[in-house]
């Protein structure tokens, strides 16, 4: 019982990062990422490849997976900067489909649909309890970090800017912002976060599959973020947690059902993540934690 | 060889045409990009598929599935879309990816994840200027010609149609003209969601019905609303003829899994070289 918590907890935080990477980029900055799983495919990809088959240390992995995180994040929303913000949206959705596509079919850079499995972790496995301890401890550090660097970011001018971007991009242009470099710069920086999301997740677990990278983990992060509250990373990181409560309980809650399946209960969980999506957007769009109002700057 | 796969992308074509004539019609109208399609069209394909084994008339298959991809998109918009209109896109949006979900898993509770086909009678192929072509494909592409008939009929020759394009055009000046939203709206997600339907049976009489197979065609018709031009659904459908032919004649040097890839490329080419789309304004772009 006490391993299955830490191995929750262990997952929480990797949620809780890719829960930050989101909520620089559509809570602060106003660009709905639905590639998020795509990223987290990236950087796991990166990592594991380079660790696994380049004998790479895991730390230089895990910087590797955030440079192509920000590169491939870049790139992808470069081609629609200047348009309005549901397009990037749109070319987020059709960049993690693309990843997962090529992830199946390259099989001499990925492994195929048989994925990499033996993944490095930089910690022996044989400690048993200790290793899980240990990751949990690494994970929660770097997730502390990130943290504090993003409300340190958010909280700088270059995030005010950002802010001003989201609630108007002309105001902001009139205003002398780079609206386009803005939204470039934390758009990159996100996609980079949720890579290193991505690359912990390999390592933890030793296996990655494209089957694993889901649209679902997408919406889970979605989730926890307006839960959380979208605008802040303590709202948005608390919002992962609790979203791990809620698919565990959801999980007991299945189980004790009579006379269901367990295809049917994934799917009965399936349909409660977006139900409560719908009613969080409907009844609490700001979440637990709102986004304080910020006084002007002297 | 070539000829073969033409046909086959004209027919493919023309599924992913009608998916993106919903897509735009909600993107131009409503004005956000409705991640639910894909998922309104496996209602439809599911919907079909039961009367299509209770009757094994394709004729009732298609009316069962407009009757449930209609209901489907205009409970979403009463439900849904409607209380948050005066949000920002972004939120519509993740909204959408919500209930896209929640009809995916609806869908998977009630008929499980085991891929189900239609039970249509061989025939031969009929000979025709040295082509074969599988009577099927010709019953399919009658029922999306009749179908895109009939939507560009309401959209053009019908009041509500008129009222619909005025919106689209200009929300403020179509309300002080006296036009109701509300009714718009109505008809709006109505057709948006029976030209859904129409493709979600054909994509299933065409390859095998799955709870997945909407969502893993919302990309396509998604690149093909862009290609066309945001808002015009004479775009739409041409646009996704020119990608449905595209993914089938590019078959034998990419292979099939690369389709959604090849959608995922032509809509980042068609965003970075001309936004507009082939036939789409300005308007839609800042």
């Amino acid at each position: 019982m006490v391993s299955y918590i830490v191995f929750l907890l262990v997952v929480a935080g990797i949620y809780a990062l890719l829960a930050q990477s989101l909520c620089l980029a559509w809570g602060v900055t106003g660009l709905v990422n639905l590639g998020l799983a795509g990223f987290f495919a990236i950087g796991a990809y990166a990592s594991a490849t380079l660790t696994k088959w380049g004998g790479a240390p895991v730390p230089v992995g895990l910087l590797a997976a955030m440079l192509a995180g920000a590169v491939a994040g870049f790139v992808v929303c470069v081609s629609t900067l200047r348009l309005r913000d549901d397009y990037l949206a749109i070319v987020t959705l059709g960049f993690a489909e693309a990843v997962r596509v090529v992830a199946s079919n390259e099989i001499w850079l990925t492994g195929g649909t048989d994925g990499i499995s033996g993944i490095p972790a930089g910690l022996p496995r044989d400690w048993g309890q200790g290793f899980h301890l240990a990751a949990l401890g690494i994970v929660t550090a770097i997730l502390g970090l990130v943290w504090l660097a993003l409300r340190r970011l958010v909280a700088s001018p270059w995030g005010r800017a950002l802010r001003a971007v989201r609630e108007d991009q002309i105001v902001a242009a009139v205003a002398g912002k780079r609206v386009t470099r803005l939204k470039a710069e934390a758009f990159a920086i996100a996609a980079a976060i949720a890579a290193l999301a991505g690359a912990l997740y390999g390592h933890y677990t030793s296996y990655i599959a494209p089957e694993i990278f889901q649209p679902l983990i997408t919406i889970y992060v979605f989730l926890a973020v307006t839960a959380g509250g979208n605008g802040r990373p303590t709202g948005a990181a608390i919002g992962a947690y609790l979203l791990i409560a809620f698919l565990e309980a959801t999980r007991f809650a299945a189980e004790v059902l009579p006379g269901v399946s367990a295809v049917q209960a994934a799917a009965l969980r399936e349909a409660s993540v977006g139900v409560a999506l719908i009613l969080l957007l409907r009844l609490r769009p700001r979440g637990l934690f709102p986004e304080l109002s910020q006084k002007a700057p002297a | 060889m070539f000829g073969a796969l033409l046909v086959a992308g004209i027919v493919h074509g023309l599924i992913i045409g009608l998916a993106a004539l919903a897509v735009t019609l909600v993107f131009g109208i409503a004005r956000f990009p409705n991640a639910a399609a894909g998922d309104t069209m496996t209602a439809g394909a599911y919907a079909g598929l039961l009367a299509h084994q209770a009757s094994g008339s394709l004729a009732l298959a298609g009316g069962a599935a407009v009757a449930a991809s209609g209901a489907v998109s205009l409970l979403g918009y009463l439900l849904v879309f409607r209380p948050l209109a005066r949000r920002p896109v972004a939120s519509l949006l993740v909204a959408a990816i919500g209930v896209a979900f929640v009809i995916r898993a609806v869908l998977g509770l009630i008929f499980g994840h085991q891929q189900q086909v239609f039970q249509v009678p061989l025939a031969w192929p009929i000979e025709f200027m040295g082509l074969r072509i599988p009577p099927m494909d010709i019953t399919l592409a009658t029922v999306a010609a009749c179908a895109l008939a009939a939507a560009f009929g309401v959209l053009h020759l019908t009041s509500i149609g008129r009222q619909m394009r005025a919106v689209a055009d200009d929300p403020d000046l179509a309300r002080v003209s006296g036009i109701r939203p509300l009714r718009v709206m109505i008809a709006l997600w109505l057709l948006a969601g029976a030209a859904a339907g129409i493709a979600g049976l054909m994509l299933g009489v065409k390859t095998v019905v799955s709870p997945e197979m909407g969502w893993e065609g919302l990309l396509t018709a998604f690149a093909a609303a862009i290609l066309g031009g945001i808002g015009s659904p004479a775009g739409a459908v041409l646009a996704g003829l020119l990608l449905g032919i595209a993914q089938e004649v590019s078959t034998p040097y990419v292979g099939f899994t690369y389709k959604i890839a090849l959608a995922f490329v032509v809509m980042l080419a068609v965003l970075l070289v001309r936004p507009r789309g082939l036939f789409g304004r300005m308007e839609g772009v800042r």
